[in-house]
């Protein structure tokens, strides 16, 4: 497992996508914090942590689009599940490689609020659970990500119906979508927005219901992905 | 060591292969050979357990190749149909992750046997068919397999390069099970000891291959003619 992690990790690093989206990524959330510590004068990771889901729709998707469509595609699918591994082995490879790069990209934008510390008054608990919040954010955006990989052999197909269906989710909580919905209905689409649980997180709670949504989101479709593995027709 | 009994497999309602019987023992260099699209690479899959019978069953060391894939896949090598191979890597770095899976710890014979070391530093895309070939063989004995699985390993090959993997394929035969399918029946003649042949999924003849040269070939057109 660890070789086939260190596998997808390299080609993902070769890639031109692994590289330069990560990167593209951090220099803007980057920007979006200096811009308020230099325009608006305040040294606050809110807007940072109200934009990064938006862009983390499209930098999971991007990452892990090609991870198992590109394996059906050209047929490399048959020597993967051919190799003495298991199928929840080779998800959580595949999902442990993509989530590194992930990881490692957030990582960077954590340098500018360890920077402007020095200059600046930062509460750093309450950015560190923020930060774990994207993380919780991340693997549930990734585990959706590789279940439509594994769905679908194209991977743009992959990419564009990821991106989509995250944003619809990711707008679940939107004002216009809450005025034209009956109260149960928009109680239940706050609830299901990934970006109501990540507030809490970004005010630095860690909210054990938050918690559990992440979880269980990423387990339903880790799972899902591992069920379309083991699938033999 | 590979045992079929009455297997069905339907796509849809196209049977891709019906009633199909045969065991393979220790130490046989089976070819498998049929027209295309008569059900080799089908078979090979079921083989591998990358596809389910329909009917019938499937045993591989005696255990079933999908619920107990675990325990009969380090025991197997397969080279698939076309040799899909990640282009993007180097070859150096994709028989490291094969070997390292596959815990195989003598990568460096494998890559002396099948003479790959010139080409080694390489990406795949920049490979001749013939040397991507030899790397996919290569992918495919790691692990020491009792039974090489190979679909149409010489497919698309120049006559010179099919000479190299047909002599590949007998020095590999002398430590294991190989069985090979193709539509080039003068391969069968020079590698093989035993000979199915296959039609439409139905499988014509299970045999020793005949003696005397061009025999295979008056055997395998006769059947198919009949068939």
């Amino acid at each position: 497992m660890k070789a086939l992690y260190k596998k997808e990790v390299m080609q993902l690093l070769n890639s031109p996508v692994g590289f330069t989206v990560p990167i593209i990524f951090a220099l803007f959330l980057g920007y979006l914090f200096t811009k308020d510590v230099f325009v608006i004068g305040s040294a606050s990771m809110q807007s940072f942590f109200s934009v990064a889901p938006w862009l983390l729709f499209i930098l999971i998707p991007a990452l892990s689009m090609r991870s198992i469509s590109e394996e059906k595609k050209t047929n490399t699918i048959e020597v993967l599940l051919t190799l003495p591994l298991s199928e929840s082995q080779i998800v959580f490879a595949k999902c442990a490689s993509i989530f590194s790069i992930v990881a490692i990209t957030l990582g960077l934008t954590l340098s500018i609020p360890l920077v402007f510390g020095f200059l600046a008054k930062l509460y750093f608990p309450e950015i560190i659970v923020g930060y774990i919040g994207l993380l919780l954010l991340s693997l549930s955006y990734l585990s959706f990500s590789l279940f439509v990989s594994s769905k679908l052999s194209n991977q743009i197909a992959a990419f564009a119906v990821s991106v989509i269906t995250l944003f619809l989710i990711t707008t679940l909580s939107s004002d216009f979508l809450s005025s034209i919905l009956p109260k149960v209905a928009q109680d239940f689409l706050l609830f299901a927005s990934p970006i109501l649980h990540l507030e809490n997180f970004a005010k630095g709670i860690i909210d054990i219901r938050s918690t559990l949504y992440f979880v269980i989101f990423t387990l339903v479709f880790y799972l899902l992905t591992i069920k379309e593995l083991k699938k033999r027709t | 060591m590979i045992e079929l009994r009455n297997v069905a497999k339907k796509f849809g309602i196209k049977a891709a292969i019906s009633d199909l019987s045969f065991t393979v023992n220790e130490g046989e260099i089976v070819g498998f050979v049929g027209p295309n699209g008569a059900g080799k690479t089908t078979t090979m899959r079921l083989i591998t357990g990358l596809l389910k019978p329909s009917e019938g069953t499937v045993r591989l060391f005696d255990q079933d190749p999908i619920s107990q894939r675990l325990s009969v896949l380090p025991r197997l090598g397969y080279l698939p149909e076309n040799n899909p191979l990640p282009l993007d890597m180097k070859v150096q770095e994709y028989l490291e992750y094969i070997s390292s899976v596959k815990k195989e710890v003598s990568l460096d014979k494998i890559v002396r046997e099948l003479n790959i070391a010139d080409v080694y530093e390489k990406r795949m895309e920049q490979l001749s068919r013939g040397y991507r070939q030899r790397v996919g063989l290569a992918a495919a004995l790691c692990g020491k397999p009792d039974i090489l699985l190979l679909d149409e390993p010489t497919s698309g090959l120049d006559p010179i390069e099919q000479d190299v993997i047909k002599d590949l394929i007998q020095k590999l035969a002398k430590k294991r099970s190989v069985i090979f399918s193709t539509h080039i029946l003068s391969e069968i003649e020079d590698v093989a000891t035993r000979v199915l042949i296959i039609n439409r999924g139905a499988l014509l003849f299970d045999g020793p291959k005949p003696k005397g040269k061009g025999s295979v070939e008056l055997l395998f057109k006769k059947l198919i003619k009949k068939s």
